[in-house]
């Protein structure tokens, strides 16, 4: 999440007084990210990347707002939904700033509207999240929306209020959104973003159009990257790894610490695959402790099983971690998909637990118990050959 | 605002232009015409189907100045203040926004003036299903007897979380689902007004997905008026993420020829060509569906399939499994509850999981494949001694068969040495129990302790081996795929014969094969008498271990 927002603080954000930078950082979408750093501005290359429609991938959705927007149709109420960081919240910025600019190819994202919307000090332009760190969006913040929308835009054309993390909020917020998401004052329009639609009231789905964001394809997210000057195997990786979240990939290459945590991470991975149960108990306790961290592993490792089962299928298309392609095939010749599957399978049920606050170290403990041995003795020199248990 | 939504556009001005709620419409106007209005209705159903329109519609016939059939007129005074949302005697409050009980207090002092204009003063609450409990109990007596000019009308997608009191004190009309052929026909009728040529394929599909709720169909469809005047069902598919059923087919095919990697390949074409994997979760289910209740009896042309697909299906039905059938549904009804948690990394993970698992006969067979499943010829690999005997059909052995490059990799470090299928007698097995638990202990020490209560070898079929296990509830113990593995993995190394298991509850054990190996037969080799085979055996396995045999004569 570092940072991942390309624009600073919104004086105007309802539910409390400044709201800023920081606070956007600290609310974190989801998870899996969060922990690795802190949030580092990234004020000026956001800019840059939201300069007009220039947003990556969602082509499909940028140009269905765009004919709507030039043929004078706005809708009131819109929802975008899809993973964390895959470009919700930026993608609702650049269409407050297309409904604002006064220039014709709106967004022009030069005008000073567009810059005010994108540094987050347009009057009209607001963001509405809950009131503390992490809290979820309350009922007094929406009726604060409520009266807020009455209100005349001071500048723009349209009052625009964006919900992020909409599916986040409580269900006595929601609902009470519920009249205004279906007939809002004319000047006002809402852009609700959510991780998917089901996770919001169907109330509340039904009242939006909505847009499901799906994952930016690899292919344009390696061009994107490589117009960055990242050269070519890193585009590649992080195309990869990232999932189709542009937000994750324009992290990453920014912020080196997260590849580098990512090796580190790899190392512990093979580490524990030789360990021994008392060193894999230890790290059990460690995960139980560091919740951030806890979750980045089990993201790496699925897609670490997962490319072991890709290639146990003879599919190494499919395969994420690129530059791993060789531990990954010795270790996919010494397994089998089936065992691939349970190692999932487990990864799946750990994930499962995790989110219903079992005792974190314990379902650590019983992952570890089931992650198969891949040992390799002492000797460095033989340590690339994982010998079985 | 220069366009007004669609659904906001075409909201019904007059009972008639309700769609799919006649019995209510009815109802309602034959009340108004009798003069026989009531003081309290609750309108409760689903999102979407019109409960908050009727209830303006209600409050425009009230009070409508036209004569009595007429109303409402949308030409007085009153009906156009009400269109355009300025009578004031309509009070429409946001319940869900003021839900407390001071909001309700607000009513009640409020409700004995008179109205302004109108005939009635009309409080319609909408979302009532929030107001919170003191408010509704504030609410009751008001609502028993209001003043004469006063009706109320609850508005409500939760009638459950309304008390029953408040029930009880209204007239409820239960608002139902938009049937599919009203929704086509609205959207065909708001496309032709705004001047939009749809594909009828692509109008079904947006009724489909809105599931009744006509609010989200013209919704949709004004979402698409952007693709410019004409929409084909290809632009639907693309904004809803919906793959075609074609790609669900395929997928199906490739389970019941057990085709793992295809499968892979067309889950993840699909997502790369733009579908929501739960979309794919979902429509795979639906064919899966299909096929089951036609491998059950049900004639493929009941589900309006066209004549090609319907005999593509039957064929289909005919060589899936059933016992496959039935996993797969399992797996991918639990994968589409898993992709709704889904890790951001990889969103088809899910489904490929549910693929891979549609695969496994895991543990004792509860759902016994036919006895010739079992006998499918021995898969020459040694290698793979878990996945030979997981996989049941011998389709799905050819591509576990079909890695020779791997295979001749991994031989050397696995450690069942020989490939040759022995004849294992039962006899043999007992006595070697201890040193296989031994290895299973190796293995996993969870494993042993689960094999420790009690369980035993009783039959030996081949190189199959039959475990009886004591309790039902260690089924789900020894059934998990890693620990069936670690089993098979210590019987055949200790045996060094390639091994499969047969896990079997004990009461429900039936010797089968009694007549094929006759336990006298091998109390003699007990006896002392050893053949040549299991002299060679030992031979070799004192060889393994450094050591020499010496043979003495008896």
């Amino acid at each position: 999440m570092s940072g991942r927002r390309p624009f600073g603080p919104l004086p105007l954000s309802i539910g409390g007084e400044g709201v800023g930078a920081q606070r956007c950082c600290a609310q974190g979408m989801g998870w899996g990210r969060g922990g690795s750093s802190d949030c580092p501005s990234r004020a000026d290359s956001g800019v840059d990347a939201i300069m007009g429609w220039n947003v990556i991938g969602h082509e499909w959705v940028v140009s269905l707002l765009r004919q709507r927007l030039t043929s004078g149709q706005v809708a009131h109420a819109y929802l975008f939904a899809g993973p964390p960081q895959i470009g919700k919240t930026t993608l609702a910025i650049t269409l407050a700033q297309a409904l604002n600019c006064a220039e014709p190819d709106a967004p022009c994202g030069h005008c000073r509207s567009c810059v005010r919307i994108a540094s987050g000090l347009h009057p009209d332009v607001q963001i509405v999240i809950g009131e503390g760190v992490g809290e979820s969006l309350k009922i007094d913040q929406v009726r604060s929306l409520q009266r807020q929308a009455s209100l005349m835009p001071y500048e723009g054309r349209y009052r625009v209020f964006i919900v992020p993390r909409a599916d986040q909020a409580t269900l006595e917020a929601a609902n009470s959104m519920l009249k205004i998401l279906e007939e809002p004052p004319v000047h006002v329009v809402l852009i609700l973003t959510a991780t998917h639609t089901e996770a919001l009231p169907p109330t509340v789905v039904s009242r939006c159009q909505r847009f499901e964001l799906k994952p930016v394809p690899v292919a344009t997210m390696e061009a994107a990257l490589q117009q960055r000057g990242v050269p070519l195997p890193k585009a590649q990786l992080l195309a990869r790894l990232s999932g189709g979240r542009i937000g994750w990939a324009m992290a990453a290459m920014e912020d080196e610490t997260i590849l580098r945590q990512r090796e580190q991470d790899l190392e512990q991975l093979t580490r524990l695959l030789a360990a021994d149960r008392v060193e894999r108990f230890d790290f059990a306790r460690q995960m139980g402790q560091d919740p951030a961290a806890s979750r980045r592993q089990i993201e790496l490792w699925t897609s670490w099983w997962r490319d072991l089962l890709a290639l146990c299928l003879h599919r190494p298309d499919y395969v994420t971690h690129v530059d791993q392609m060789e531990t990954l095939s010795r270790m996919a010749a010494r397994c089998s998909e089936l065992q691939a599957w349970a190692v999932l399978k487990a990864l799946q049920t750990t994930v499962a637990q995790l989110e219903s606050r079992v005792n974190a170290q314990l379902a650590w403990e019983s992952l570890l118990l089931q992650l198969p041995a891949f040992r390799h003795p002492g000797n460095p020199r033989e340590k690339e050959q994982f010998v079985e248990r | 605002m220069a366009g007004q939504a669609l659904y906001l556009k075409y909201r019904p001005r007059t009972f008639e232009e309700v769609v799919g709620q006649e019995p209510i419409t009815r109802t309602l106007q034959n009340a108004l015409r009798q003069g026989r209005i009531r003081h309290a209705y609750l309108f409760a159903g689903p999102r979407g189907t019109g409960k908050t329109t009727m209830a303006r519609l209600l409050a425009k016939a009230v009070n409508c100045l036209a004569d009595e059939e007429k109303r409402p007129c949308n030409a007085c005074s009153i009906c156009i203040a009400i269109n355009e949302g300025r009578l004031l005697d309509l009070i429409e409050m946001d319940a869900a926004s003021n839900r407390g009980i001071d909001e309700i207090r607000d009513i009640r002092e409020k409700v004995g003036f008179r109205p302004s204009e109108a005939r009635f003063k009309v409080y319609v609450l909408d979302e009532a299903h929030m107001l919170t409990e003191p408010a509704f109990n504030a609410l009751l007596k008001t609502l028993e007897e209001p003043p004469p000019h006063v009706i109320f009308a609850l508005v409500t997608t939760d009638p459950h979380k309304i008390p029953a009191t408040i029930i009880s004190r209204c007239q409820r009309f239960d608002f139902r689902r938009v049937p599919l052929p009203a929704i086509v026909n609205r959207l065909a009728a708001i496309a032709q007004q705004e001047g939009m040529k749809v594909e009828p394929a692509a109008l079904e599909l947006i009724a489909r997905q809105s599931a009744g709720a006509l609010r989200d169909a013209i919704s949709l469809l004004d979402q698409l008026t952007s693709y410019g005047d004409e929409i084909t069902l290809e632009q639907v598919q693309n904004v809803l993420g919906t793959v075609t059923t074609a790609v669900a087919g395929q997928l199906a095919a490739c389970l019941a020829d057990g085709q793992i990697a295809a499968g892979l390949d067309l889950i993840n074409r699909a997502l790369d060509d733009g579908a929501d994997p739960r979309q794919l979760g979902r429509e795979v289910i639906e064919v899966l569906r299909v096929l089951l209740l036609i491998k059950q009896g049900s004639a493929a042309h009941g589900f309006a399939l066209p004549a090609e697909q319907a005999a593509e299906m039957n064929a289909l039905a005919e060589r899936f499994p059933i016992e496959r059938l039935l996993r797969a549904i399992h797996a991918f009804n639990a994968a589409t509850t898993e992709l709704r948690r889904g890790l951001p990394v990889i969103p088809q993970l899910p489904l490929e999981m549910a693929l891979v698992e549609s695969f496994l006969t895991i543990g004792p067979p509860a759902v016994t494949a036919p006895s010739g499943a079992r006998e499918a010829p021995p898969i020459a690999t040694a290698s793979q001694p878990a996945v030979s005997s997981q996989i049941a059909e011998p389709s799905a052995a050819t591509w576990t068969g079909g890695q020779p490059v791997r295979e001749s990799e991994r031989a050397p470090s696995i450690s069942t040495p020989s490939p040759a299928l022995q004849a294992l007698s039962l006899s043999e097995v007992e006595r070697a129990w201890p040193q296989v638990l031994q290895a299973v202990r190796q293995r996993n020490p969870t494993t042993q302790a689960v094999l420790n209560t009690g369980c035993q070898p009783v039959e030996v079929n081949g190189n199959e081996i039959v475990v009886t296990f004591p309790f039902p509830f260690l089924r789900e113990k020894l059934g998990d795929p890693q620990r069936c593995m670690e089993i098979q993995e210590a019987l055949s190394e200790v045996l060094r014969t390639r091994c499969r298991l047969r896990l079997v509850l004990a009461t429900e054990y039936t010797p089968s094969s009694a007549v094929s190996s006759p336990p006298s037969e091998e109390r003699e080799t007990d006896g002392g008498t050893l053949n040549d085979q299991t002299l060679g055996e030992i031979a070799r396995w004192a060889q393994q271990r450094g050591g020499e045999t010496t043979f003495l004569p008896s």
